[in-house]
């Protein structure tokens, strides 16, 4: 198991099962050969920011909301796409491919208000749950404060979201005392009604979305890329966050432009 | 009505007595260091948990212990004062069902993180005397804004302090409690008027903007 070695193998004395019962916290349950190295866990990442601010693009324009709801929700598409910028941006410099936008296909989530406010709650909790259960594999310390600090907002996003549509505070607009991860599999199992033409549609090398065939390789070589990068990733992505208000990226799924 | 200090809880008031004088040692140490934020995200991680769990928990490092420590000592402040700010009376209808849920994590929290301490080893730190200025439950937006402020100097603290804890495990907990400030941080901002979304990724305090926050704390 490459669980324990979360960061940089300080945690290596600690026993896995420590997250599974201590911590309340599915973290020791996802698979250790998730994610080989960080910048798998960045794609993965990556890929649910491009579906977030695909759907937040199209929702945004399909359905009128109030002026704070509408305000809300545009800030929120900004973050999003502020996300995707900063992690592919990070990917880059840590040597790796970025995935590409996925094809999406919303559905019904665009009919009205309540359609795309409930699915984008949706999408916002499972962000959480997803950077919650993927966190533990990264081994860079710079990186996983950024991700956390990504984490955060999510977190932000799904509340809010909860709030405008008047969910009970417990359980709706809080979902108890602590978040809860969710591993890989679950996360994929979530979002897969919105991933058009079946999982890794969106024609990347990188096969991000493996759906129903989870990796059973050992995920033993998961430190060289880290020491690289060490000194500089964590700046990276607070550059990227920085550079995030001026959204200039652009996460339209080529050959898919509005159809509204 | 006394304007607050967007850097300043409760007005730069101190809000806390430390009677031990190596708590409060500790405290003010473990603030230099990871920030006053850090207390509010770094524990809770024991809700619910089964208490089996203690039996596998063999041990812990030091500093880990100490910013769960400093963690718990910022828990009592924040459930102390929804506690107080709810018997007031301030609040009614959605906003009371919402302060009511927060205080209720804020509590659980602080019964998490001193059951994690122990069950790493460790001693918690004994519940500090904590006075509030006399407006800070004037009324209800004196209330509200009051911990719109604290909610995201918690934030925005604890993402200092990330890189700081060694065990991967309290890394994840303390990961999972930051989330749920985040919440009630956006929310707060939401009844106020404020912004919700300060930032596309959480912001960080640097070491003297976090002692230049928690030094009013400690009387």
């Amino acid at each position: 198991m490459n669980h324990q070695d979360l960061i940089k193998g300080q945690a290596t004395d600690v026993s896995p099962r420590l997250a599974l019962g201590a911590l309340n916290n599915r973290w020791a349950m996802a698979k250790a050969a998730d994610f080989a190295n960080d910048v798998e866990v960045l794609n993965f990442a990556l890929t649910l920011e491009f579906l977030e601010a695909e759907f937040y693009r199209q929702g945004n324009k399909a359905v009128q909301l109030s002026g704070i709801e509408g305000k809300f929700l545009k800030q929120i598409q900004s973050d999003e796409e502020s996300h995707v910028k900063t992690l592919a941006d990070t990917i880059k410099k840590l040597g790796g491919t970025p995935a590409e936008a996925p094809k999406v296909e919303f559905g019904d989530a665009f009919e009205n208000r309540k359609n795309f406010l409930t699915t984008s709650r949706t999408f916002e909790n499972v962000g959480v749950n997803a950077y919650l259960g993927a966190a533990g594999f990264l081994k860079d310390k710079g990186i996983l404060q950024a991700a956390a600090g990504i984490f955060g907002v999510e977190a932000r996003h799904a509340a809010i979201i909860g709030l405008l549509l008047g969910l009970p505070a417990k359980g709706g607009v809080f979902v108890g005392d602590v978040e809860t991860p969710k591993s890989k599999d679950e996360v994929l199992a979530a979002v897969a009604p919105f991933l058009a033409g079946g999982a890794g549609a969106g024609g990347t090398e990188t096969v991000i979305i493996p759906a129903g065939a989870p990796d059973t390789g050992a995920g033993g070589e998961a430190k060289d890329t880290t020491g690289l990068v060490q000194a500089t990733t964590g700046g990276v992505l607070v550059a990227g966050a920085a550079v995030a208000l001026i959204a200039r990226h652009r996460m339209a799924p080529r050959g898919e432009e509005d159809d509204d | 009505m006394r304007p607050f200090n967007k850097n300043r809880v409760f007005g730069g008031e101190p809000v806390l007595g430390i009677a031990h004088e190596t708590d409060r040692r500790a405290f003010l140490r473990m603030a230099g260091l990871v920030g006053v934020g850090a207390g509010l995200v770094a524990g809770g991680l024991m809700t619910g948990a089964s208490s089996a769990a203690a039996a596998v928990v063999q041990s812990a490092d030091k500093g880990d212990i100490d910013i769960l420590n400093f963690a718990l000592t910022l828990e009592f402040l924040e459930a102390d004062f929804y506690a107080t700010g709810l018997k007031k009376g301030l609040i009614n209808g959605r906003e009371l069902e919402l302060i009511t849920e927060i205080a209720d994590n804020e509590s659980s929290h602080v019964t998490s993180v001193r059951a994690l301490v122990k069950q790493l080893g460790g001693t918690p730190v004994n519940k500090p005397t904590i006075k509030f200025p006399a407006d800070t439950f004037k009324d209800k937006l004196s209330f509200l804004k009051a911990a719109s402020t604290f909610e995201e100097v918690g934030v925005t603290a604890y993402h200092g302090q990330v890189g700081l804890i060694k065990s991967g495990d309290v890394l994840g907990a303390a990961a999972s409690i930051a989330g749920v400030e985040s919440r009630h941080a956006a929310v707060l901002a939401a009844l106020i008027g404020g912004n919700a979304f300060p930032a596309p990724i959480e912001k960080r305090r640097s070491k003297n903007e976090v002692a230049t926050i928690v030094k009013p704390f400690l009387s």
